[in-house]
């Protein structure tokens, strides 16, 4: 496009993904509007937007789930259009749909989309009425004798879940047809204490799967594409640490197969904007849709890496009417990335998030990497928000190439002030299961032992006491206490 | 008297065997020729050359060295036996996150094991119970609000007549 998509653009978001977002309308020659809560005055994607808007909340996180304050911003602004990055508002159908009745535009699918996919049921409904498959099962029902029966049909393993449930509370894993009827009455029992409510339903259970989704891109008048797969099975908490593309050793008719599947649903759903069709893999090579994101997601550099395109641009070139661009129709791909999200979380204590503070802040740069982020030396890092606090993504021809920058990127990779789980990124990425691409969504307990902190050599933790040591103040007073020419002070006091 | 801290959790003792002509140090024990000036961001142990990156949180150091990053405080004096015990009349956060519910206010009674808050962290709710009988002397916690991870939310006081 020779002009513009919009004059300015209004990013509905925080940290790394709006200073994502703004670096692309810098490239597209669009103005960027900022919004921020109070608390976050100074934060990095508030100095890179042309211009910041404050808006208040109980809490930073209510603040930005505020639609209302955020339109109101974009109209002061003169935006004329609102990104919504991921999480907060990108699937919240009302603000989409109020967005529009602002009269601006909304960088993203029409709210009907967002609706249909945001419901875990009708979304299912939707992708197996167009022969996409979905993991067979039982709905939700008291009758147990009518339970058992139908669940039977579908054959094992079976996992049964409370209807109402959550958490992993009353959920069972059928391993054989003589086990299912004590097991169905266990969780209907089970169901009823925890959540009041008897229901039960069952689904095929898939032993150890892989995450595979695929990335499309949809113009909203029928053209859609897909970009090629991700691999998303490193997972701790349900929740993506690392993600590649392609899928490693993916045999190519099945990773046709999924790409067409995803393609159907886009296509269905007359799609606008890109969006992320997600399936689960099983080691007899089934798959299943899980569900469609429609929205740009977390580790969507992976697919920019090997394909070139830039997803944001893309959804801002088609949110402003254009049609999907001819150099996109053939997406080619190009070696192999690789994505790790670094959290403020303590891996040693089974991931729960840290707080603390952004004391040093030192990443690598490199032709083939990329560090994601929206931090500022000084920031205090609390519970406000999610724990991930950037993105380390790297490139290689290969994906063992890939994985040595990365290892070497992460190794160089200075984050201090806060626990991350930067080491223990590393010690993922070198674990012989995960250099074979022998990948699943338990890989991370399932290698736990061999995951944990090794213990340090003798001689490595004697160089870190001494460093320790220099680091005090009292101590370093002893060692510099004489008045020796070489040993003048203000080095050691930071 | 060696110079104590706590490395990843763990006692290490430095001790400075001689500053002139060169800086010799003992670590637990084992004995390193230190050059401590080498350059920005570098040290000389016994002729390597070690690069490093430090900063300090609070009474918190966080090394980071040879791609691994260390945790180390130093040790208090004294040791255990000071503090007054107050640890077990804190009600603390083990994590940071968000207090969905106060369930005891100011002044009311609890037993030991009874939730005082539910605290949300990572999607996760968790009550935090007394840690023994007493009375809500101090709430520091309120709905809705954020905390870090080990703030005090609450502190108990003995319960009277005992």
């Amino acid at each position: 496009m020779n002009n513009p998509a919009f004059s300015k653009v209004l990013i509905a978001n925080r940290g790394e993904i709006a200073c994502r977002v703004i670096r692309t309308l810098d490239a597209m020659g669009i103005a960027s509007a900022a919004v921020h809560h109070p608390a976050e005055a100074a934060a990095r994607h508030v100095r890179m937007a042309g211009e910041a808007v404050a808006i208040h909340g109980d809490t930073p996180v209510a603040a930005y789930l505020d639609g209302a304050q955020i339109i109101a911003a974009a109209k002061a602004t003169g935006a004329e259009a609102i990104h919504p990055g991921y999480g907060f508002l990108s699937e919240n159908a009302g603000f989409a749909r109020a967005v529009i009745e602002a009269g601006l535009t909304f960088i993203g699918p029409d709210h009907a989309t967002i609706a249909l996919m945001g419901d875990k049921i009708s979304a299912r409904t939707f992708a197996a009425a167009i022969g996409v498959p979905v993991a067979p099962s039982v709905l939700p029902t008291e009758d147990l004798a009518a339970f058992t029966a139908r669940a039977g049909k579908i054959g094992f393993p079976l996992l049964i879940k409370a209807a109402a449930g959550g958490g992993g509370k009353g959920m069972i894993i059928v391993r054989h047809a003589d086990e299912l009827q004590a097991a169905a009455t266990r969780a209907a029992s089970e169901a009823l204490r925890y959540f009041r409510d008897g229901r039960i339903y069952a689904e095929t259970y898939v032993d150890a799967p892989r995450h595979i989704e695929v990335q499309v891109l949809g113009d909203g008048e029928g053209g859609v594409i897909h970009l090629h797969e991700r691999e998303c099975s490193v997972q701790r908490r349900f929740q993506k640490i690392i993600e590649e593309a392609p899928a490693p050793d993916l045999p190519p008719s099945l990773r046709e197969e999924i790409c067409a599947a995803a393609l159907r649903i886009a296509m269905a759903a007359r799609y606008r904007n890109a969006g992320t069709v997600e399936f689960i893999l099983g080691a007899d090579g089934r798959f299943f849709f899980l569900e469609m994101n429609t929205r740009l997601q977390v580790e969507h550099p992976v697919t920019e890496m090997i394909t070139g395109i830039d997803l944001v641009r893309a959804q801002i070139e088609i949110a402003a009417g254009a049609a999907l661009p001819a150099a996109l129709l053939a997406p080619r791909i190009s070696g192999h990335a690789i994505e790790c999200r670094i959290c403020a979380e303590d891996p040693a204590r089974d991931f729960l998030p840290e707080s603390g503070r952004i004391g040093r802040l030192a990443f690598p740069t490199a032709p083939w990497l990329r560090f994601e982020h929206g931090l500022t030396e000084g920031q205090a890092i609390t519970a406000d928000f999610d724990p991930m606090l950037a993105k380390l993504v790297s490139h290689g021809p290969d994906r063992e190439t890939a994985i040595n920058c990365m290892i070497e990127a992460l190794k160089q990779l200075t984050l201090l002030g806060v626990t991350t789980n930067i080491d223990y990124l590393i010690r993922v990425l070198d674990h012989p299961a995960f250099r074979a691409g022998d990948l699943h969504t338990g890989f991370v307990s399932a290698h736990g032992a061999a995951l944990a902190l090794p213990p340090t050599g003798r001689q490595a933790r004697d160089h870190a006491a001494i460093l320790a040591a220099l680091g005090c103040r009292e101590f370093a007073e002893l060692v510099f206490a004489m008045p020796e020419p070489y040993a003048s002070m203000g080095f050691w006091r930071n | 008297m060696p110079f104590t801290l706590l490395l990843d959790g763990e006692p290490c003792e430095i001790e400075i065997l001689a500053r002139q002509p060169r800086l010799l140090l003992a670590v637990n024990g084992r004995t390193y020729l230190v050059e401590p000036k080498a350059g920005d961001g570098v040290v000389r142990i016994d002729g390597e050359t070690v690069a490093f990156a430090r900063a300090e949180i609070g009474e918190t150091q966080f090394l980071r060295i040879a791609g691994r990053t260390h945790v180390a405080q130093q040790a208090r004096q004294g040791g255990a036996g000071g503090g007054g015990g107050s640890g077990v009349n804190a009600v603390k956060a083990p994590m940071p996150g968000l207090v969905i519910r106060v369930h005891k206010q100011a002044g009311e009674a609890v037993v030991r094991g009874e939730a005082v808050i539910t605290i949300e962290s990572m999607k996760l709710q968790m009550a935090l119970n007394a840690p023994r009988d007493g009375v809500i002397a101090t709430l520091l916690a309120e709905e809705g609000g954020s905390f870090d991870k080990d703030a005090v939310l609450a502190l108990l006081v003995s319960l009277e007549g005992e």
